[in-house]
């Protein structure tokens, strides 16, 4: 019995000293990277990390105050490829790089030209820390870095306010795993949300440089940038891409006089194809359930007639909206609505034949949207205001 | 074994020397009239002596021998016969008889010429009088507790249990102090070998004394290394006589409250006199509650510590900024820190039980200011530290059964090095080691995680559920009201 707890607790002792201890890291040795940025150098790489200064974002502590200073740092080295340039800004760092907590990577539009964002993914997918649910977005115009190092007037750091534009806005489905998922499957093409940064006044005193999203980008294979849609025909491409983020529509009526207000949800898509022989021929069934805003229409929406005519309206409205989106992605070539995998899975030897050159197989594609909207609400109180 | 000698001489020297340097041994003698000498012999404070008077020396000394129906001849009828207008009367054959039976509070009466002794036993002494168990209070049911006199006690299980099949054996316990145990016990509930495994461990107890049922419960536990308890204890008579009809087994001791009920289960330490009083639904969300906090209880330092300084990664971001920024100025590890607030804690807790009411008021004020406050305050304990140590007070406290909550105090610190150590790794590890340890242990032939480990679908179901009684019982409600 003694001889046997000797033997443990010495073994004990030996196990918890030797291994473990080395993995501590306090909280306070930590530089939570919460956004990074991407740009094109000479050299090869710009890396910039926002390091959040903890102290700061969270005023009610003790040392910390919501005084003038930034309550964020952006960090840059340049490398040949992201490793090099994070060992570099970590040899220049007092704190550990902590990447886990990292909301999104911005990537200058730039770098999408001149590099090849497929081996970017590479390292992220390899790296632990990295669990690809952050964003991935793209900036237009000016270099990624100048997005990390704006504030913004509502939000403690630029990044934040990114990811919460997008999320409130009902954008949910563009995180870097998408990304990788997308790019990964061969029927279906990735969509990478654009911000641009803009001056804007924000009060009467100063005006800021603000990012606000710009649209989309649609990529084709190897991850170019083949054309940028803006935020409203954008967000029509990622309905149909069954990314569910458009949120209303605002559409005149027919005389011309006045406009009726949509807000939309559960919002669906289903891709069928066509009975017959022809597999060129595919419906994209769209379905969303609406609920009337505003109503500048002389048109009383007590009378039953009338609901029928406006569904009946919407819904030619919305098809005619979308069929011109789709038309114009079809032109660019990349399939962002997934049409491929659902030939993949329809018709796997014909989509054998497709596959290799799916990019322009897809502008042959006839592709009829065909949209179900259903009007579930009036928002009607009472008599309509005269 | 001397037997009582008929010369009063005799006796009364042996009892002299038995009794010398004892103050509070009264020997008196009489003389009657007819110049026959008696002795009482009773300890002072032990018995009560009103009747007696009354109903002996009265008549022996005014009226000659006492007549019932017919007079009494001589004394030695008396003697022989047990005429005596008391109740609880015996007559003692031995000297050391006597000697025993002074000590307990009885009464000795000898005669000249007489070679027995009559024994009354007319003990009554000052007794707690029966108050509101302080230890285990609840809100709804009964507001007795048990008392240190064991009569009290046993009277209490028999008013509640009014059936012959209720059997309390009695045993005689420590050299000294003679405590008397009562095992009580259902017939035909209780299992046969659980009850002969106890007979036979309290015939093995060889101890000077017994002060408290504590000292049964360590000599009669299956495992005495293991920081769970094995023997539940209480002093409600109501958690007693369901125990008792639950099948369990109830030790009694005399001169403490607190009765031991076995076999006791893990689950059973979680449990409360209350969750059967309350309506039962709502008794689903405070047993709950209570599983959650005892886990609480003891993982929530290691979890934290395990959080913070080696998976970051896990905590969501902005909680982990703000104990990022809370820890900006702390000068100790994390670990050190919630081991310090502990220690803090743990002793807080240990003074509070030992110290004075009066000073009460003092200790929460020194407490809570020096520090909770000004440690914070000064930058020497970060925030949340603070948070996670009194959320981990306060989860033990929920524990309804206060013993039952020490382990946790215990494998509290367990998992606190453990895991500073090896991370989540070595949380893990200890959760299993824990576990191991759990199931097997034994209390009295019943598994201690049971009817979790092994698993029992039909009593499992009381564990999260209380279900209504009737239910329990399998039957129809309605059928029963027609």
């Amino acid at each position: 019995m003694n001889r046997q707890a000797m033997l443990t607790s010495i073994t004990l002792i030996i196990l918890l000293s030797s291994s473990g201890c080395a993995d501590i890291v306090e909280p306070n040795q930590l530089a939570f990277v919460i956004g990074s940025a991407i740009d094109h150098d000479e050299n090869g790489i710009e890396v910039s990390h926002q390091i959040v200064i903890p102290s700061k974002i969270s005023g009610n502590v003790k040392g910390g105050s919501s005084s003038d200073s930034e309550n964020f740092v952006v960090i840059s080295a340049t490398g040949k490829d992201i490793f090099e340039a994070n060992m570099k800004i970590q040899r220049r760092m007092s704190r550990r790089l902590m990447e886990n907590h990292r909301m999104l990577i911005a990537i200058s539009e730039e770098y999408f030209e001149k590099h090849d964002i497929s081996k970017l993914f590479d390292k992220l997918n390899r790296d632990p820390a990295n669990n690809l649910s952050n964003i991935s977005i793209m900036i237009k115009g000016g270099r990624a870095k100048d997005f990390l190092m704006n504030d913004h007037p509502l939000e403690h750091l630029s990044t934040i306010a990114a990811q919460k534009e997008m999320d409130f806005n009902g954008m949910k489905n563009f995180s870097s795993r998408q990304l990788v998922i997308d790019y990964l499957s061969e029927g279906s093409r990735p969509l990478v949300p654009v911000f641009n940064i803009k001056e804007s006044k924000v009060n009467n005193k100063e005006t800021k440089q603000i990012a606000f999203l710009f649209g989309f980008a649609i990529l084709d294979k190897n991850l170019k940038v083949k054309g940028i849609m803006d935020d409203v025909e954008g967000s029509e491409v990622a309905w149909m891409a069954g990314k569910e983020t458009f949120q209303g529509v605002t559409i005149p009526w027919k005389d011309g006089n006045g406009t009726l207000s949509f807000k939309f949800t559960q919002l669906k898509r289903q891709i069928y194809s066509n009975k017959g022989d022809d597999k060129n021929r595919i419906i994209l069934s769209v379905k969303a359930q609406a609920y009337l805003i505003e109503n500048t229409t002389s048109l009383d929406m007590f009378e039953v007639d009338n609901i029928i005519e406006v569904q009946k309206y919407l819904n030619e409205q919305i098809q005619k909206e979308l069929q011109e989106t789709v038309d114009k992605v079809q032109e660019w070539g990349p399939d962002v609505f997934g049409i491929g995998e659902h030939f993949h899975r329809k018709y796997p030897y014909w989509w054998k034949s497709k596959k290799g050159n799916w990019e322009e197989n897809f502008k042959e594609i006839d592709v009829k949207v065909k949209p179900n909207i259903r009007i579930r609400s009036f928002g009607t109180g009472g008599e309509r205001l005269k | 074994m001397s037997s009582i000698s008929s010369s009063l001489e005799a006796n009364e020297a042996y009892l002299r020397e038995q009794f010398n340097n004892s103050s509070d041994v009264v020997i008196r003698s009489l003389i009657l009239k007819d110049e026959t000498i008696i002795l009482l012999i009773y300890l002072d404070g032990m018995a009560k002596l009103q009747s007696v008077e009354d109903n002996i020396l009265k008549p022996l000394i005014f009226s000659g021998l006492p007549k019932g129906i017919d007079p009494i001849q001589s004394l030695s009828e008396m003697f022989k016969r047990e005429w005596v207008p008391l109740t609880n009367i015996k007559t003692g054959k031995s000297l050391e008889d006597l000697v025993h039976q002074i000590l307990q509070g009885s009464l000795v009466i000898l005669a000249n010429g007489e070679a027995s002794a009559i024994i009354a036993q007319v003990q009554d002494y000052e007794k707690r009088s029966i108050q509101e168990p302080q230890k285990e209070s609840t809100l709804r049911g009964s507001k007795e507790g048990f008392v240190e006199n064991i009569r009290t006690n046993t009277s209490m299980i028999r008013r509640r249990i009014i059936h012959p099949l209720l059997k309390m054996e009695s045993f005689k316990i420590g050299k000294y102090t003679q405590t008397e145990v009562v095992l009580a016990y259902m017939q035909g509930h209780a299992d046969e070998n659980v009850l002969s495994e106890v007979k036979n461990k309290l015939n093995m107890i060889d101890a000077d004394g017994i002060i408290d049922s504590a000292y049964i419960e360590e000599w009669i536990e299956n495992n005495s290394f293991s920081i769970f308890s094995q023997i539940q204890n209480t002093e409600r008579p109501d958690i007693v006589t369901s125990c008792l009809l639950e099948g369990k087994i109830v030790l009694l001791t005399n001169g403490t409250p607190f009765a031991l009920i076995l076999p006791f289960t893990f689950w059973d330490g979680l449990q409360s006199a209350d969750d059967y009083f309350e309506r039962f639904i709502f008794t689903i969300l405070t047993r709950t509650i209570r599983y959650i906090m005892s886990f609480i209880s003891f993982a929530l330092p290691a979890i934290y510590v395990a959080l913070t300084t080696f998976h970051p990664e896990m905590v969501p971001r902005y909680l982990m900024f703000s104990i990022a920024a809370a820890r900006e100025t702390t000068p100790f590890p994390t670990f050190i820190e919630i081991f310090l607030m502990l220690v803090v804690f743990d002793g807080l807790q240990e003074a509070g039980v030992h110290l004075p009411n009066r000073l009460g008021p003092v200790m929460s004020i020194i407490g809570a200011l020096v520090i909770g406050q000004a440690a914070v305050e000064a930058g020497i304990i970060s925030t949340p530290i603070i948070i996670v140590v009194s959320l981990t007070g306060v989860a033990g406290y929920s524990i309804a059964r206060y013993s039952a909550f020490f382990p946790f105090r215990i494998i509290r610190y367990l998992m606190l090095f453990i895991t500073g150590f090896l991370g989540f790794y070595g949380f893990a590890l200890g959760i299993i080691y824990l576990l191991i340890h759990l199931v097997s242990l034994e209390s009295f032939g019943t598994p201690y995680l049971s009817p979790v480990a092994p698993f029992d679908g039909k009593r499992i179901k009381d564990l999260i559920i209380r279900y209504p009684f009737w239910i329990k019982k399998g039957q129809n409600k309605k059928e029963n009201v027609k």
